[in-house]
């Protein structure tokens, strides 16, 4: 039980360090209660704690970037918080932000956001009876969030024009996978294809990049939190409309491409109607199959945390393998098997 | 078999029934390793089972599309350079076939339930 106690000595040292952290900002009554764990994940450390202030207590989430690596396909935390800046300005459902951590935190890099309650769990999402409502709002909502979110100016994250994802997303790609010298001979079919069948230039818009089933907070009622912004970029609005209609994020609803919830006409539609530009269907598949491989290649990360020692752990081991399976929707959906 | 009983597929199953009892008496994420662990075995039973013939056949297979020989791993670097420079685009028919019967063979091996009715052996 090693490692429980370890993880224990870390959990106690982060509060501790969250603690002065609070009182440097809110004054030295503050305190933190109610810890609890929400990932000590692949990517990221996630806590969720009360402030406590002799005028009231506030559940606040503490995020910490966890992975360090030179091929990290992630922006920095520094960035993320001026993201929720932004988008919480424009009204997009997210997290309030509420202040970034500095070096004298001592508590690595990262920030501090409001905690919003509800249910992530796309299973749960997909299946318990309370989220029946949700589960037919979800398309439509999905629709209005992304157009409210390419309608912002992308000069107002004009930082996010450096990131690689921005200037070429599957050269990108190409590279992260690439680095990890591995040879899958699905994945060069799948790139080979993807570079014959570029889509022509569009309005480059301010993208998620990440939204999915599994990054997006619901409440019975719906939608309340649009989560998980640390592969935000420039580019083209169709790519998020690939990412959300992935196979893997429809997880065994494959009859209802909006990540498992609903179709792809109501989605459309819900986007056009509250202002967003026009629907390229075509293009919309190029970046399933484009997100195919990002997904693939970021199981290859999973699995080379776990190989390499950085991240020991058996479900990163089974990431490793999943990546056949990700190829092979990719090669189905070329194919035109998949849709 | 040079090795006493029980053999390798005894041992697996025995080791893997150990990770699902624990699974079923267990939540949160001690029952996801758990869990875990019993796929990934179950990857190593099929492993056991197809793997070799897999190697062979796509051996023989990419020795004939890249006109030269080699181990299976020098052969998959060979075909993924070539068909990332666009050397195989004038077979594309082929190279893409071949890439698609190596990921059904993998998907075979971690996840026969994944594949679509056309690719399953069963």
């Amino acid at each position: 039980m090693a490692a429980v106690s370890e993880q224990q000595a870390l959990l106690d040292d982060i509060v501790a360090k969250l603690e002065l952290a609070l009182q440097r900002r809110y004054g030295q009554a503050a305190r933190v209660e109610n810890v609890s764990i929400a990932t000590l994940g692949a990517s990221n450390r996630t806590l969720l704690f009360d402030l406590v202030e002799p005028t009231g207590r506030r559940r606040l989430v503490l995020r910490q970037e966890t992975l360090k690596s030179e091929v990290s396909p992630f922006i920095s935390p520094h960035d993320q918080f001026e993201i929720l800046k932004v988008v919480y300005r424009h009204g997009v459902l997210v997290p309030e932000p509420i202040f970034e951590l500095e070096p004298e935190d001592d508590l690595d890099v990262g920030y501090v956001m409001s905690c919003v309650e509800g249910e992530t769990l796309p299973k749960t999402l997909l299946n318990a009876p309370e989220f029946a409502v949700a589960r037919k709002r979800f398309t439509a909502q999905t629709g209005e969030i992304f157009a409210k979110l390419h309608a912002i100016d992308p000069g107002e994250v004009g930082f996010l024009e450096k990131v690689v994802d921005s200037v070429d997303p599957l050269a990108a790609q190409i590279s992260r996978y690439d680095a990890y010298c591995e040879y899958h001979p699905g994945l060069d079919v799948g790139i080979r294809w993807l570079e014959n069948n570029r889509p022509q230039d569009k309005p480059r818009v301010f993208v998620h990049g990440d939204y999915r089933n599994g990054n997006v907070i619901l409440s019975p009622d719906g939608i309340e939190a649009v989560l998980d912004w640390e592969c935000a970029h420039i580019g083209s609005a169709m790519e998020d409309f690939g990412w959300v209609c992935l196979r893997a994020w429809r997880f065994g609803n494959i009859d209802q491409p909006v990540g498992g919830f609903g179709p792809r006409d109501e989605f459309y539609q819900a986007y056009t109607s509250n202002g967003g530009q026009a629907i390229d269907e075509e293009e919309i598949r190029w970046w399933e199959i484009f997100g195919s491989l990002r997904w693939a290649v970021l199981n290859m990360m999973q699995a080379d945390g776990h190989i390499t020692g950085v991240r020991r752990s058996l479900p990163f081991a089974c990431c490793g393998r999943n990546t056949s399976m990700i190829e092979y929707d990719m090669l189905m959906t070329i194919k035109g098997h998949f849709s | 078999m040079s090795q006493d009983k029980p053999d390798i597929k005894e041992i697996l199953v025995t080791v893997k029934e150990l990770l699902e009892g624990i699974a079923k008496q267990s939540k949160g994420s001690e029952r996801y390793e758990a869990l875990c662990g019993a796929f990934l075995l179950s990857v190593v039973d099929r492993e056991l089972d197809f793997g070799a013939r897999q190697d062979e056949s796509q051996s023989g297979e990419l020795q004939q599309l890249l006109g030269r020989e080699g181990s299976l791993s020098d052969l998959y670097q060979q075909f993924c350079q070539q068909v990332r420079g666009g050397e195989l685009d004038d077979q594309w028919p082929a190279a893409f076939d071949f890439a698609f019967k190596q990921v059904v063979d993998k998907v075979s091996v971690t996840n026969p339930k994944y594949l679509a009715e056309m690719h399953r052996s069963d």
